[in-house]
């Protein structure tokens, strides 16, 4: 008969306090093995790819509110001879559109392209920058979706499904690949620009663990919530009770024998680091004059420069996936204007971090990828009831991106549209494609990485995506 | 007993000669490695080989072969396939799936006992068991006990010793109000706790109104709550009272039957009235995209799909949505069936409604009959001669009135909203509206000599802020825009060279509208009056000449900008009047009655001396006093309800190929999957038959899906794991016997969620001590067999709930709209699109319970997000239970937690004044119980060591406690005030303290 008298001293001994000891300090705690004993197992701990990755980490430069591919990186000379015609229905065919009725006429593109390095990559006059780095990037000119409102087709890209409630493919890689800092959260979202569509649910963990949800890093106040002591706590304090907690705590483990509670210490203990390591983070004291000059950077202001060198430093601080959403690029009117002001805030700051990664090693095992949520119309919005001119509305069919690192093809251009830029003819890349390649470049089969939940094997790409192998290095 | 003698029960292995049980050993090989190419989807199946039905299975198959031969494992193709090399293996190689040798003996052992099939455990109904006798008897507090400690028995497990009087009076309050309990409460029990006591106890928390706000938690999690509508806009909604509805339906116990029957048809249940309505708001809590340039109707479609798979785990445990692509691959659920059970759930509008308290309601009738009575003895209150002033305002308006015909449509069709002719000749439009919408209305001959047209826009009491539109969202409710007009007259179109509007406006882009917009053939341009919600707005159109006599001609409309915004009520009239044809602000009883002075006919008169009574200036102070009686009629918040539609205007539902909005396919009426029992006798095929049919007692999944999910919150886990699965995949009930026991008993006691939880937490199993046991820690260490006490962290709202309440300042206010208890106002703002300034509430609204906390879907609230609440974009039936850092950086560091400390702190130095007794009754606040000896020690050191350190640093002192560096404070009260809450800020952070155990 299994007694129910027993004691629990034994079964923590032999766990947890075994190993730690009670003299307790960060320290003692260092040596916390999670895996081992009745712990429960950390769901963070690094784990093995199906197969050797070449990309180790991701900086995602997403462009929501969707950059026009006809101003930035697919030129479309032909468009200029129809401008102010309707598209042939032939063309148009179903497509339904968010504010443009399908005879709004055409508009040609507003910006000169040049042929730019070696590759020959043709990128407009409003990239000067991303343009002196064409030999990096893998542009791709064939992406489509099948979403054309803004949250919809945001959730689609990063969750592979266009209503909230699914991982995003941030967790998804902490899933797979687990965190490789014990310092920092290992899936950090930043915002630089206006507010984003698709709201929280886009780096939410969906139906996974909570611990796989992107932190969002943010722009007023504490970078982290509340990683600062509170006021009338010094680290002192803070220090003390931590320890008096952890001692307490373990007195309780030794009586209850609930396993959470070790790693509740431990969540205390990565709580503490957390608040040395986000400052540190955030001190750029360290950058040379050079380095800030490249990238545009005022330390103080929460631009897209800054969230580009601070992804730099993240993944030198081991940081697995760091999305920094630029909304902004919603040019319903005024193309030009719209697109001069968003290049202007972010073409330097893209270039720089490629050089940077690069002259640091680590382009190579980092994947930057940079783009929309989809494309926009080759026709004209004009509105007059809305005050809109001259202005491009959302088109899902076509639309360009690039990648950079991490396994990917440098100076190359996939893909290619229509002369109208309105069809994609050539090697089309939808979002599951996108998604797969991206998992791949992880380490990943994207059919064989699933998380069972409500009775289903679900996967990132669903039942869809094929791995863009033309463009893997 | 040995360990030897266990092994293989607890490992399964049985010996050869017993048949394995279908349901529980064999079904699960099948639906893992084999349905999903042989199972009941028609669409994926392979080589015609079908493996979920056994006649199926029995036939040959696409190859000829028998997949099954009964009794003889060695003919039987699918036992061969096993162990083929190749391609002929099974499952392919492509699946990456082996078989285990212990399950290829099974199915041997299965087929070679005759291959027998039982249907799936969960879809047959329960049958009241037995209650097993047990040897030990002195142990069982109720049945549930003997049901458990009958299989712990034969385990040779005793069950753990019941936990101390403290830790059970703490664990009782967090389950069933969510708070600490009272240290009085604890002391009187722990004093006496005998059987008696802790009934009495367990009455006494039922009994507590804070008892609805615990349970409505879960309820809201499984019904996506939320104040605000999602998406991009992600605008703030009205709903609460449905909320508020909730608590006090638990409150009051309300049979779960009808609960459920409310909620999903509370408008079609005779006599529910108001609550009826309220009720409803339950699948009104889908979201709503309000992004610009969104089809509506498509993200109706995704609410649609959304109610399916909720209603699915709410009551049916069953994960509907995935048969809404394709059949299901493992549950009997076909894709046709999906879209029958949309069926049930599609038939009805979306709309509010504005609720009122009793009194409120009453002096809203009497406040309008005042008004109705002060508006017709205005000529009275005239100034002078009335009638003489009324003549003189004829003679003077009958030049420039104009002669108009209002014309009866015999036709009205339109692309998707329903056109109504009334008596009265005006045109009702009801149902989905796009933003595109056409009307096509068609008249009878006309004499000719026509030289004007006019359009009336309506209001409607019914239509959203009373029309004339139909907007309801994205745009101003009650919008409308024409974006064009066309007549054809004769068989040719009509040009138009003049037109007028009494108003123009449209929201956004500058209000640049008038009616000649609407006559540009530019879509994009048109008229609009927003701002004239809820009264009526005219436009004039004027052909080039008088038309000519027509055997019939018709109106084109065309509505919408990048917002659905179609006319809900209105009217067409043609004059023959040659002379100015304008707009004008009469109505159509009064213009006639002007035009035939001195001889109305009594009705038009009767509306000529209302409007003139309107117009009139001599009359302007009483109308003023209407206008301010007017403004004293009382509203209520307007909650979102459904209302079914009219039998002549039902919506059809299809068949969506591929799950997609953009292909739809057949259309199909309600129906029920055949796998479940058929609608009962007497029960129609509409939503209310559904709703009951959900809580018949037919319905084997509602009872056992709805005890579960209370178990699991009671007792750590459910009885089956998978609370919001029990289909094929889910897991098997760890004591299916029990469920259905549970089940059985709660529809017995009248579907009394009350009498359920007390029958739980009063048996001996949930009484028992939660430490671990290292005896089973091998065997059960998921304590699947309940034979200790549950242990885990607590929710969001307990942690937060629980630091208030322990420190005295928990508001006990119930009800209302959200409120915003503080956080940092980067939460709601940095990087949200649909920014919303958190602005904290003050007073007692600070410390509410967080139920009441403003749900903002696309920025939770942090605190609850940090601790797994879910963010009301989805049907949460099981929330994670993570631990986290960034839980310890709220707790240590948010200032709100910081408020508790502050508050308890206070609360300990006035009401106690040793430090031991302080210390005594921190714990006894928060961890009901007293410091042992250890603690105390520990604990009295560190306040000692703080204060020395405080009163070194007034400042910090001063930082700590929200003082002004000003702020008068003797030294030693502020070094002792700053080390007692620092003292409580380490009791919220202790593991203890966030667990219920």
């Amino acid at each position: 008969m299994i007694s129910p008298f027993e004691t629990h001293q034994s079964l923590a001994r032999r766990t947890f306090l075994g190993r730690l000891g009670l003299g307790l300090g960060t320290a003692a705690l260092a040596g916390l093995s999670p895996a081992k004993g009745n712990t429960p197992a950390d769901p963070l701990a690094p784990k093995i790819p199906h197969f050797a990755p070449k990309a180790k980490r991701v900086i995602h430069l997403f462009m929501t509110g969707a950059p026009s591919q006809l101003e930035l990186f697919d030129n479309k000379p032909a468009l200029t001879s129809m401008e102010g015609k309707p598209l042939p229905a032939s063309v148009i065919k179903g497509q339904r559109y968010a504010f443009i009725r399908p005879d709004a006429a055409v508009m040609g593109p507003r910006f000169q392209f040049k042929k730019h390095g070696q590759s020959g990559a043709e990128i407009s006059e409003v990239l000067p920058f991303t343009a002196s780095v064409a030999d990096e990037l893998c542009i791709i000119r064939s992406m489509k979706t099948e979403q054309f409102n803004h949250a919809p087709a945001q959730l689609l890209l990063q969750t592979g499904f266009s209503q909230p409630g699914r991982p995003s493919i941030g967790s998804w890689a902490l899933y797979g690949l687990g965190s490789e800092t014990k310092n920092l959260p290992a899936f950090v979202v930043l915002s630089t620009g206006s507010g984003i569509s698709g709201g929280s649910a886009l780096w939410s963990s969906g139906f996974m663990p909570s611990v796989y949800a992107g932190t969002r890093f943010r722009n007023s106040g504490d970078p982290i919530l509340h990683v600062g002591n509170p006021p009338g706590v010094d680290a002192k304090l803070q220090r003390e009770t931590l320890d008096m907690a952890a001692r307490l705590n373990q007195q309780r483990m030794a009586i209850d024998g609930d396993p959470e509670t070790a790693s509740r210490i431990a969540a205390y203990e990565m709580a503490f680091r957390l608040q040395t390591s986000a400052p540190d983070l955030l001190d750029f004291s360290d950058e040379s004059k050079t380095t800030l000059e490249e990238y545009g950077c005022d330390p103080k202001q929460p631009t897209f420069a800054r969230g580009c060198l601070m992804a730099r430093r993240m993944i030198e601080r081991g940081v697995r996936m760091v999305t920094i959403y630029n909304e902004g690029w919603d040019a319903h009117s005024d193309v030009v204007g719209n697109h001069r002001g968003n290049a202007a805030k972010t073409d330097r700051a893209c270039a720089a971090l490629i050089r940077d990664l690069k002259s640091r090693g680590l382009l190579e095992d980092t994947l930057v990828i940079w783009g929309g949520e989809f494309g926009r119309t080759p026709m004209v919005e004009s509105n007059p009831s809305l005050g809109r001119t001259q202005g491009r509305d959302h088109h899902p069919q076509a639309f360009s991106m690039w990648m950079a690192g991490g396994g990917v093809k440098a100076g190359m251009t996939h893909g290619s549209t229509d002369d109208l830029g309105f069809h994609v003819v050539d090697k089309p890349v939808d979002v599951f494609d996108l998604q797969a390649t991206i998992m791949h470049l992880l380490g990943f089969d994207h059919e064989r990485l699933t998380f069972s939940h409500a009775g289903r094997d679900f996967r990132l790409t669903d039942i869809h995506g094929h791995v863009v192998r033309e463009i893997l290095a | 007993m040995k360990f030897a003698f266990l092994l293989p029960a607890i490992l399964g292995m049985f010996p050869e000669s017993t048949p394995p049980d279908f349901a529980g050993e064999v079904r699960p090989i099948l639906a893992k490695y084999c349905f999903k190419c042989h199972g009941p989807d028609d669409g994926t199946r392979k080589g015609a080989l079908r493996l979920d039905l056994r006649e199926a299975a029995m036939s040959p198959a696409k190859s000829g072969e028998k997949a099954i031969v009964a009794e003889h494992p060695e003919q039987s193709e699918l036992i061969r396939r096993l162990d083929e090399q190749g391609s002929a293996r099974m499952p392919p190689e492509s699946t990456r799936m082996v078989l285990s040798a212990g399950q290829k003996e099974t199915l041997k052992r299965w087929i070679a006992s005759g291959a027998d099939y039982r249907p799936h455990w969960s879809f047959v109904a329960p049958k009241r068991p037995k209650v097993p006798t047990v040897k030990n008897t002195d142990w069982s507090k109720n049945p549930i006990d003997r049901f458990l400690l009958s299989k712990l028995e034969s385990k040779g497990i005793a069950p753990a010793p019941q936990a101390d009087a403290r830790t059970l009076a703490r664990r009782l309050s967090y389950d069933l109000i969510g708070l600490p309990p009272n240290p009085d409460l604890v002391d009187e029990f722990a004093r006496n706790p005998s059987d008696k006591a802790y009934e009495k106890l367990v009455d006494k928390l039922l009994a507590d109104p804070r008892y609805g706000e615990r349970w409505a938690r879960p309820w809201l999690d499984l019904a996506r709550y939320a104040d605000t509508n999602g998406y991009e806009k992600d605008r703030t909604r009205t709903i609460w009272p449905w909320r508020d509805w909730v608590v006090r339906s638990l409150n009051a116990d309300i049979p779960f039957d009808r609960f459920t029957i409310l909620q999903i048809a509370g408008d079609l249940v005779p006599g529910a009235g108001e609550e009826g309505r309220i009720a409803t708001g339950f699948h009104r809590n889908t979201m709503i995209n309000e992004e610009g340039g969104i089809d509506p109707l498509e993200f109706r479609f995704h609410a649609m799909t959304d109610r399916v798979a909720t209603t699915g785990t709410t009551w049916l445990g069953l994960t509907l949505g995935c048969a809404q692509c394709h059949t299901h691959k493992y549950d009997p659920v076909t894709q046709a069936e999906y879209y029958k059970l949309m069926a049930f759930l599609d038939n009805a509008e979306e709309t509010s409604a504005e609720i009122l308290t009793k009194e409120q309601s009453t002096k809203k009738d009497s406040t309008l009959a005042e008004i109705a009575r002060l508006e017709k003895e205005l000529p009275k209150a005239f100034p002078g001669d009335f009638e003489k002033a009324l003549e003189a305002f004829v003679i003077r308006e009958k030049p420039a009135t104009t002669a108009w015909t209002v014309e009866r449509p015999i036709l009205a069709v339109s692309n998707e909203p329903k056109l109504r002719i009334r008596a009265d000749g005006s045109l009702r439009a009801d149902g989905d509206t796009t933003k595109n919408d056409a009307y096509d209305i068609f008249f009878d001959a006309n004499t000719g000599g026509v030289t004007g047209i006019r359009l009336e826009a309506l209001p409607d009491p019914d239509l959203p802020a009373g029309g004339p539109g139909m907007t309801w969202y994205e745009g101003p409710p009650g919008d409308f825009f024409l974006a064009e007009i066309s007549v054809e007259w004769d068989g040719k179109p009509v040009k138009f060279v003049k037109t007028s509007q009494t108003f123009a406006n449209a929201w956004l882009g500058g209000g640049a509208s008038d009616a000649s917009r609407a006559i540009d053939g530019d879509l994009q341009t048109g008229w609009a009056a927003n701002g004239k919600q809820g009264s009526r707005s005219v436009a004039v159109f004027v052909p080039e000449k008088p038309l000519p006599p027509t055997k019939s001609w018709g109106i084109r409309m065309n509505f919408g900008r990048h917002y659905a915004a179609s006319l809900g009520h209105f009217r067409i009239s043609t004059t023959r009047d040659t002379g100015k044809v304008e707009a004008g602000g009469t109505t159509p009883g009064a213009e006639r009655a002007i035009l035939s002075w001195p001889n109305p006919m009594p009705a038009d008169r009767q509306d000529l001396v209302a409007y003139f009574a309107q117009v009139a200036p001599e009359l302007e102070k009483e109308r003023k006093k209407i206008d301010e009686l007017r403004k004293t009629i009382p509203s209520g918040p307007a909650t979102l309800v459904m209302r079914e539609r009219a039998p002549d205007n039902q919506r059809t539902t299809r068949i969506r190929h591929r799950g997609e909005y953009l292909s739809p396919k057949d259309p199909v009426g309600p129906g029920l999957p055949s796998f479940l029992p058929g609608m009962p006798n007497g029960l129609n095929s509409d939503r209310l038959g559904f709703a009951r049919w959900l809580v018949s007692t037919e319905n084997p999944l509602t009872a056992r899906v709805v005890v579960n999910r209370q178990w699991a919150a009671l007792m750590g886990q459910g009885i089956v794991r998978t609370v919001d699965d029990f289909g094929l995949q889910g897991e098997l009930p760890s004591n299916p016997e029990l469920l259905d026991w549970l089940a059985t008993e709660f529809v017995r006691e009248g579907w009394s969620l009350k009498k359920l939880h007390r029958l739980i937490v009063t048996s001996a199993a949930y009484r028992q001590s939660s430490a671990a046991r290292p005896g089973l820690a091998v065997i059960d260490p998921d304590n699947r067999l309940f034979a200790r006490g549950p242990r885990h962290r607590l929710d969001a709202e307990m942690i937060r709930d629980g630091a208030l309440e322990a420190a005295g300042i928990l508001s006990r206010k119930m009800g209302g709209p959200g409120v915003f208890p503080p956080q940092p106002a980067s939460v709601t703002t940095d990087g949200t699109y649909g920014a919303l300034a958190w602005v904290p509430s003050s007073g007692e609204d600070r410390y509410r319970r967080t139920l009441y906390t403003f749900a903002k879907r696309t920025a939770p609230f942090a605190m609850a997000q940090t601790f797994d609440a879910p963010s009301g974009e989805a049907c949460t039936a099981r929330r994670d239970r993570s631990n986290t850092p960034l839980q310890a950086l709220n707790l240590l560091n948010d200032p709100a937690q910081l408020e508790a400390s502050r508050a308890l702190a206070h609360l300990l130095i006035k009401t106690s004044p040793s430090p031991a007794g302080r210390l005594n009754q921190a714990f006894q606040r928060v961890l009901s119980r007293a410091p042992e000896a250890g603690e105390s020690s520990a604990l009295l050191e560190f306040v000692q060591a703080r204060t020395k350190d405080f009163l070194s640093k007034p400042a910090q002192a001063k930082a700590l406690m929200g003082l002004a560096e000003k702020d008068p404070i003797p030294n030693e009260a502020l070094a002792e005030q700053a080390a007692w809450t620092s003292m409580a800020r380490l009791l919220f952070n202790l593991d203890e303290t966030l667990v219920k155990r």
